[in-house]
């Protein structure tokens, strides 16, 4: 393997000393002077009903209240992907905490106390609150227009229904696998939603000046396609949009796509010459912002005795919420893959995106994968024990490979899913789980695989400026979003690896889409591998500009000319070092005076030409949706004491193919973080409503995120590494994945100690112990 | 509106605020220190955490008013002249990545190692338990402080 | 983000002054101390005072004392001074754990015992030991003085025996004699959580016991009929079982979202078996860890 000087190394991360010093802007840090409004929102407090009528009087009359808006003053639809959101609700509310006016107010606690006292007046609606519901004949419908929706073309919805999505994936003969099988298993899963909890709750300060361009500041993961968005919902031209998107305080995909920060955005074009901001109480973050959605999956697979998957059925009806722009796409990336990491020949999969009067489903962590894992890996375990063969070696035989078919008829990638599982195995000492001393104690184990592509549209793609400064060092501008994963510092370290400067020596700053070059969005795990191959290019194309002077200035050929310590040198000519800070702002003098050259300025731009959607509609046969997959294995040893149910893990390992770690601590960081935060939602977070529709714990008293106490006691990080042919030095993303093993684990980690299965998440000390009781009679 | 006196950062600072001003807002904007953070407003999850007479405290829970006469920390002032060794020790660590909680954070550890230079795990984890971190796992924090006790024989 | 509700501030330098005010504006005035829940109040529209009396410059109530089996708190003492006081730890051991399992240590700097019991929620960490040590809660008004017995305190969720007119000074616990105690207390996980349920229980050389619960009922209780069975009597296992098959006559827990009832009825006979075995573990000189006696990740 070729030895690099910074690509593979823990560099320090570029961004430290002002996030560790305080110095760090995030989006409610910036200030605005004088001319600074706020907005409050008056928010549904009914699931389902029309909106007979909204008075606004009495807050008018508040002091300090300048202005009240609602939905009759926008009358604006958008959507990422399907077109099925007002900006405030229209005739309709269709969620409790849907945003039906802004009052906007000189000061916070005017705006608060003006919107305590907009007065809407409903006709309530039925609601729906579940899929399952909302599926059955006569349901009340959400969107009876669903037929006039714009949306991408690979969505396929059901006008007349309360389906807004329906993807197909089949493949070989499902009857004949089946008929195969010497046995078959058939069950049912259950997820509920989740909230993102970021530390910092969405923010956005909209300002429309009197020249008529519209400015946003806002805490994202989606400067650009933000951008996008507000151009075309408020009818204004890209080039009088600009979105300048400070430090985030955590995405998890909470903050992509546009949801509140399209109410100031709209605001200010009413609000000409003011700053007007919006930002969320912990409450608002909760309830209005996207959530992670539902699920109730049937799986039905048939095996051989050996231990071959012949077939697998699998039906997942995702609760979406009430409008389902984004959240569709969730529903469509699981539907092309919930044969999970697996060589599975005869599969059909039924994901179903269904409306429902609970808050829009979103981006979440992990994008659909996470929830269709706990009922497939729950479902390998429960199948293997019921054939007495090893889980593990169940899973190693029936792994998926570099060439296999996936359910959409393209080939895997090269993957190191088998060294995965074999490091897994041997890290948590598979098979000889350690016995507690303590009578009260149970000890399981639990293993599981992952596996999850980026969902990206065919064209998603990434650019990257580059210019180097006087003193040689650079200014990487780019439009990805550090949201902590540590992103600037790996695009820093492409770029110093091509040209042999210090990562240190680099500067990125967060985005402003006047400035900086277009990149789709920071979601998907697919910034390191799409954005970094844009850097790279970058890179290459300065290094090209650099070379291309030195051969027109000393007439040393191309290919003999090399970067080294900051320096170009030349492989035929020891004698030969120029330092890149003597020429590459201010060229190079020749003998007559005159200077030849002048600043380096590179750019670089990445589109994956080979991907396509264009797959069958009953099949999703032939077209290539997903870039590629990163896969990986985890395992646990889980502690239960008997009486109180309650859990505490051991010890974890996972292990994920990164193809290269461009920054192996950094994976680790990934690691240990996201695990964490999977193991939260399969041990004790949930989202849960009352039966009218309304969240009954927005607030971290009663959603409980970890805190320090509620680490496992160790964690085994490991990283494997096959690369991605297309990826810059062979990288892919491992972000959101390192949460995805983590519920079926502690379901199966469960089921090995007590022999009780729970087949519904989250797994809660209650439930075990419930279990337990229930169990002796 | 009342003018109040209080030490920030080790400098006299005076301010104008009505009673009903919460000590975070008046920090933010009035006397210009961003490094505490607005997280939940309920004292859940630690962003707002700054050292009142040396001592963590929810600023987000505590009056303007209250703080007359008191002395504040924020880690706009540990930092003023060097970063710290525990600020230091988070960067070799990557004890953060967003870096919104980690002001907070660094406050309650201030606290901490003041009065127990030498923290034992469970004192780590007791005296952070209240300043929620959605996006490390703890553990790169934990590594940071502990290495802390190591180095120091 | 800034409180929509206004209100004035005091901050009175002796008790006769924040008597007098508090006399004037009754309901309409709110004592203010740490503040921590007040402030959230307020903040969630659940309170509407016109007035906050912060009575943190008033000397008198930031005393923590112990003397001849007696520990008098001050209403502004905190529950981290609470905490670190060797005195608390070495003759109120339950008080200390209870304390410890109160929010995070940002929020007890500020927070005090005095506001724990003034907010009266069923879930209050900190009764069950307040009833073991028999605490007197001192009241004071412009009309004078009066104790009240912590089990005459808790009147319904929220409700105290406070009058409108008056402030709590302090609280006196008396402590047993040759006694241990432990507070076990239920969480959904290790970090900070409200009771799901709590219980303190206690012991002492001749074996007599005292025995009171949290997050069970409309408010925080002795369990009398519990410690009347055990009175006298060495632990057995039958002994336990007799014990726990009581617990439904002692409370009357709900279903929340923090919990199912049958959960909570179902781990206090755990609770109350481990709690009995760790007080008598402590009293006999072993450590026990009382934020581990559940299991779980701690």
């Amino acid at each position: 393997m070729k030895d690099y000087k910074y690509i593979g190394k823990d560099v320090i991360r570029i961004d430290a000393l002002e996030k560790i010093s305080g110095a760090a802007i995030y989006g409610d840090d910036i200030d605005f002077g004088a001319n600074l409004l706020y907005a409050e929102l008056v928010q549904s407090t009914q699931a389902h009903a029309i909106i007979k009528s909204i008075n606004t009087s009495e807050a008018q009359k508040v002091k300090g209240v300048y202005k009240v808006f609602t939905g009759k003053d926008f009358p604006y639809k958008f959507g990422l992907y399907m077109k099925d959101r007002y900006i405030f609700a229209q005739d309709k509310v269709r969620f409790v905490g849907e945003q039906i006016a802004a009052v906007i107010a000189y000061s916070p606690g005017a705006a608060k106390r003006g919107a305590e006292l907009v007065k809407v007046e409903y006709e309530a609606l039925p609601a729906v609150l579940n899929q399952m519901d909302a599926l059955a004949d006569n349901a009340t419908l959400l969107h009876p227009d669903l037929a006039d929706y714009p949306h991408v073309p690979w969505f396929f919805p059901k006008p007349g229904t309360n389906v807004a999505h329906w993807r197909k994936t089949r493949k070989g003969n499902l009857e004949q696998g089946f008929a195969q099988a010497d046995y078959i298993l058939e069950d049912t899963y259950t997820v509920p939603r989740y909230a993102h909890c970021a530390i910092e709750t969405h923010v956005a300060i909209g300002k429309f000046d009197h020249s008529g361009r519209l400015t946003v500041w806002s805490s994202s993961q989606s400067p650009h396609t933000q951008r996008h968005l507000f151009a075309e919902a408020l009818g204004l031209s890209h080039k009088d949009v600009r979105v300048i998107a400070p430090h985030v305080g955590g995405g998890f995909g909470g903050k992509a796509g546009v949801t509140m920060e399209i109410i100031p955005a709209a605001l200010a074009t009413k609000l000409k010459g003011y700053a007007v901001k919006l930002r969320y109480s912990r409450e608002q973050e909760f309830i209005n912002t996207y959530q992670r959605l539902g699920v109730v999956a049937r799986i039905k697979m048939g095996v051989t005795k050996d231990g071959s998957i012949t077939a697998l059925d699998h039906k997942i009806y995702w609760d979406a919420g009430a409008y389902v722009e984004y959240g569709a796409n969730v529903v469509n990336a699981v539907g092309l893959s919930a044969i999970g990491p697996y060589r599975i020949d005869n599969v059909s999969i039924d994901s179903v995106c269904v409306y429902t009067n609970l808050p829009p489903g979103g981006a979440y962590r992990g994008f659909g994968y996470s929830e269709m894992l706990f009922g497939l890996e729950s479902h390998v375990t429960r199948i293997a024990n019921e054939l007495k063969l090893d889980q593990v070696e169940f899973r190693r035989r029936n792994a998926i490979k570099e060439g296999d078919l996936t359910a959409y008829g393209a080939k895997m990638n090269p993957n190191g899913l088998v060294e995965c599982i074999d490091r897994v195995q041997a890290a948590i000492a598979w098979g000889k789980k350690p016995v507690s001393t303590d009578p009260n104690k149970l000890i399981g184990q639990g293993f599981s695989l992952f596996w999850k592509a980026p969902a990206m549209p065919p064209n998603a793609s990434s650019s990257a400026f580059l210019k180097f400064n006087e003193d040689a060092t650079i200014n990487l501008i780019i439009s990805g979003m550090d949201i902590g994963q540590g992103y600037q510092t790996v695009m820093a370290q492409i770029a110093a690896e091509i040209l042999s400067i210090p990562p240190s020596k680099i500067r990125v700053e967060t985005p402003d889409t006047d400035r900086n070059p277009y990149e789709w969005q920071t979601v998907a795990s697919h910034i390191t591998w799409s954005s970094g191959n844009a850097v790279k290019k970058a890179a290459i194309d300065a290094r090209e500009q650099i070379f291309a002077l030195i051969t027109r200035v000393y007439h040393y050929p191309i290919d003999e000319l090399y970067l080294e310590d900051e320096a170009v040198k030349c492989n035929t000519d020891s004698a030969f070092i120029l330092p890149l800070k003597d020429f590459v702002v201010d060229g190079i003098m020749t003998s007559d005076g005159t200077f030849k050259g002048g600043p380096i300025n590179a750019r670089g731009m990445f589109m994956p030409e080979f991907s396509s959607t264009n797959g069958d509609p009953e099949t999703s046969q032939g077209g290539h949706p997903n870039v590629h997959y990163t896969v990986g294995a985890a395992a646990l040893n889980l502690e239960i004491d008997k009486e109180t149910g309650k859990m505490r893990v051991l010890k974890a390992a996972l292990a994920i193919d990164a193809g290269k770690a461009l920054n192996p601590d950094l994976v680790r960081g990934q690691i240990t973080g996201g695990l964490l935060q999977g193991l939260a939602t399969v041990l004790y977070e949930d989202m849960r409503y009352d039966a009218n529709g309304k969240l009954l714990n927005p607030n971290f008293t009663d959603y409980k995120i970890p805190t320090a106490m509620d680490v496992p006691d160790e964690i085994i990080p490991i990283i494997v590494e096959v690369p991605q042919p297309d990826g810059p030095f062979g990288a892919r993303g491992i972000g959101e994945h390192t949460m995805l093993p983590a519920a079926p684990m502690i379901a199966n980690a469960v089921e090995d100690a007590t022999g009780i299965r729970i087949k519904s998440m989250p797994v809660t000390a209650e439930k075990v112990a419930m279990a337990i009781l229930a169990k002796k009679g | 509106m009342k003018e109040i006196n209080l030490t920030l950062n080790n400098e006299s600072r005076s301010v104008l605020v009505e009673p009903n001003e919460i000590l975070l807002d008046v920090l933010r904007d009035k006397l210009g220190v961003k490094s505490p953070k607005c997280g939940c407003e309920r004292g859940d999850c630690g962003a707002c955490t700054v050292l009142l007479d040396g001592q963590a405290v929810r600023s987000c829970l505590i009056l303007a008013v209250e703080a007359e006469g008191h002395s504040i920390t924020t880690v706009e002032g540990i930092s003023a002249d060097k970063l710290s060794a525990l600020q230091e020790a988070f960067i070799q660590f990557n004890s953060f990545q967003c870096g919104y909680c980690a002001p907070g954070i660094i406050l309650a550890v201030t606290e901490l190692l003041e009065k127990h230079p030498k923290p034992t795990l469970e004192q780590i984890k007791e005296s952070i338990a209240g300043n929620l971190c959605r996006c490390t796992g703890y553990t790169p924090i934990f590594n940071a402080i502990m290495s802390l006790t190591k180095e120091e024989k | 983000m800034a409180l929509a509700h206004e209100f004035d501030y005091v901050r009175p330098q002796s008790l006769t002054e924040a008597l007098q005010l508090k006399d004037k504006y009754k309901d309409k005035a709110r004592w203010l101390s740490g503040g921590t829940d007040l402030i959230v109040n307020i903040k969630e529209g659940m309170m509407k005072p016109d007035l906050l009396i912060d009575i943190k410059d008033i000397d008198e109530l930031w005393q923590i004392g112990f003397n001849s089996g007696k520990l008098s708190l001050g209403a502004a003492v905190s529950f981290s001074e609470l905490i670190d006081s060797e005195d608390v730890r070495q003759h109120f051991g339950m008080l200390t754990d209870a304390c410890r399992t109160v929010a995070s240590t940002g929020v007890r700097a500020r927070a005090t015992l005095v506001g724990n019991i003034c907010s009266a929620v069923p879930s209050l960490d900190s009764a069950p030991p307040l009833f073991c040590y028999e605490a007197i809660v001192h009241c004071a008004s412009v009309d004078g003085k009066r104790d009240i017995p912590i089990d005459q305190w808790f009147l319904a969720p929220r409700k105290t025996a406070l009058a409108d007119n008056e402030l709590v000074t302090g609280i006196t616990l008396t402590a047993i004699p040759n006694s241990a105690g432990v507070y076990v207390k239920l969480g959904r996980y290790g970090g900070e959580d409200l009771a799901q349920a709590g219980w303190g229980v206690m012991v002492d050389h001749n074996k007599q016991y005292r025995i009171a619960h949290c997050a069970l009922a409309a408010t925080p209780k002795r369990a009398y009929q519990i410690e009347q069975l055990l009175a006298g009597k060495e632990l057995s296992d039958a002994l336990i079982e007799q014990a726990i098959a009581l617990i439904p006559q002692e409370t009357s827990p709900i279903t929340d979202i923090r919990s199912s009832k049958e959960y909570r009825l179902h781990v206090s006979g755990v609770m109350l078996k481990r709690g009995l075995q760790a007080a008598y573990d402590r009293l006999q000189g072993k450590t026990v860890e009382a934020h581990k006696l559940l299991g779980g990740i701690a």
